[in-house]
């Protein structure tokens, strides 16, 4: 098992008023720090954590820099990007890109994608399926063997 | 002793260079009368103009808390429209009003997209951002005939263009969202997204990280091609600069425009369509920043 993040259900607990929308660096901060006291305190191996989108209406470029981009950071953790639609990937991936950073992006269907900096993305790719935390499916596609 | 500043006719953000040469003529230590009897059309960005005028000439009047004087316009349709646009809820604080303005609550449905908004908080952004996408998507996915994904990169153009007011301007502003006709260039529908404050604007900002690495060449003009073209940022945290660059993705995708006009200078991005310069110095002097973004309607940028 992988620690589970939903995005929405911080940024509720985050803010006083019914919130759809990730915007605003001081949302985004606040957001990325209750994500990492929940990941500090977790019982579950952080190295490899979902953060799941579903629900967040909008996220716009400084929260995806303040939450995404920040946590890859340190690069302690590898993030796998679930429920992100086309809009959010707009706001995710050239942040990633513009930082040198990568994360992968679960689609609907399991598989994954490398998102963000080529480089970063290809190395991320590899050291995954090293770790076997990741593994390519016959079709040629990438796929976690943690649920 | 009251000094006069003329409201263009029809303000713009081209006869906005008219506005703030009167605005700069008049200067400071006197009380301002901003005339706009005569007004007959006023965009977005003129609005919000004139309320950042108001703002500044409130600070730097003769006895500081006295407040310029502004004329309403006599024309009832523009009267209306200035009403129905939240102008003058929010002027109400600046200014002292004289002429008739209606009772009408500002549109809850129409062209104006976004109502004229002050902006001085993050909380201000989350309201603006939750509320033209309430009021706005159909219309921007239906007469724009704006895919439903352009719908959200405007609300994320929208959210940065807003928090540049919060993070930079070191005061309050405002922004505007309406849908309307373009005859300039276009003859077409565009959605046009204004911004404006009164604050310290992008050379005074960006001045103690940027100012030595430009020079000699440093001044407003340089500031604005750092932060625009360059995408700096005050702030030495490599994520910085995100903002202006994110919107200057989303227009490039979409076509759209931007212009950042702060102290004595302008820049613009400038897609086919439109034949703005794309960088002007030696401007009359205004206070604070404003921003003008266009998105036009799809499939109609073929002049």
């Amino acid at each position: 098992m992988i620690p589970h993040i939903h995005v929405h259900a911080v940024l509720q607990e985050s803010v006083s008023e019914v919130c759809l929308d990730l915007v605003t660096r001081p949302t985004g901060r606040v957001v990325r720090e209750r994500i990492e006291r929940a990941l500090a305190t977790t019982s579950l191996d952080a190295a490899v954590t979902r953060i799941d989108f579903t629900g967040v209406r909008c996220i716009d470029y400084s929260c995806a820099d303040e939450i995404v981009a920040k946590l890859l950071d340190d690069g302690r953790v590898v993030l796998v990007l679930s429920g992100v639609s086309d809009g959010h990937r707009e706001a995710i991936e050239p942040v990633l890109a513009s930082r040198g950073l990568a994360a992968l992006l679960e689609r609907r269907d399991g598989e994954l994608e490398a998102l963000g900096a080529p480089e970063a993305a290809a190395a991320l790719v590899e050291v995954l399926v090293a770790r076997r935390v990741a593994t390519r499916t016959p079709g040629g596609t990438l796929a976690l063997t943690l649920a | 002793m009251t000094r006069l500043v003329e409201v263009p006719t029809h303000f713009d953000d081209r006869s906005f260079e008219q506005f703030a040469a009167a605005y700069a003529a008049a200067g400071d230590g006197t009380r301002l009368l901003f005339d706009a009897h005569a007004a007959e059309w006023a965009s977005p960005y003129g609005l919000v103009g004139l309320l950042a005028a108001g703002e500044a000439a409130q600070a730097g009047g003769a006895s500081g808390a006295e407040r310029p004087l502004l004329t309403a316009p006599t024309h009832t349709e523009v009267l209306s429209y200035w009403t129905r646009a939240g102008f003058f809820l929010a002027a109400a604080e600046l200014f002292e009003i004289h002429g008739k303005v209606p009772r009408v609550k500002p549109a809850s449905e129409s062209d104006v997209l976004l109502p004229v908004t002050p902006v001085r908080a993050a909380e201000d952004v989350h309201a603006v951002v939750s509320n033209l996408q309430q009021r706005a998507s159909a219309i921007l996915t239906s007469e724009l005939a704006l895919d439903p994904k352009a719908t959200m990169g405007f609300a994320m153009a929208l959210s940065e263009a807003c928090q540049n007011i919060v993070e930079h301007a070191g005061t309050g502003g405002w922004v505007a969202v309406q849908a309307y006709n373009w005859r300039r260039k276009l003859a077409r529908r565009v959605v046009v997204i204004a911004v404006a404050d009164a604050g310290v604007g992008f050379r005074h900002s960006l001045e103690p990280t940027q100012g030595k690495r430009f020079g000699a060449r440093w001044g407003d003009a340089a500031a604005l091609e750092a932060a625009l073209i360059q995408g700096v940022s005050r702030f030495r945290d490599p994520g910085r600069g995100q903002g202006l660059a994110g919107i200057r993705r989303y227009l490039a995708r979409w076509d759209g425009k931007i212009a950042i006009r702060s102290g004595t200078a302008r820049i613009a991005i400038v897609p086919k369509w439109d034949d703005d310069v794309p960088l002007q110095e030696g401007l009359s002097p205004f206070p604070g920043a404003q921003v003008l973004i266009i998105i036009p309607e799809q499939g109609s940028t073929t002049r």
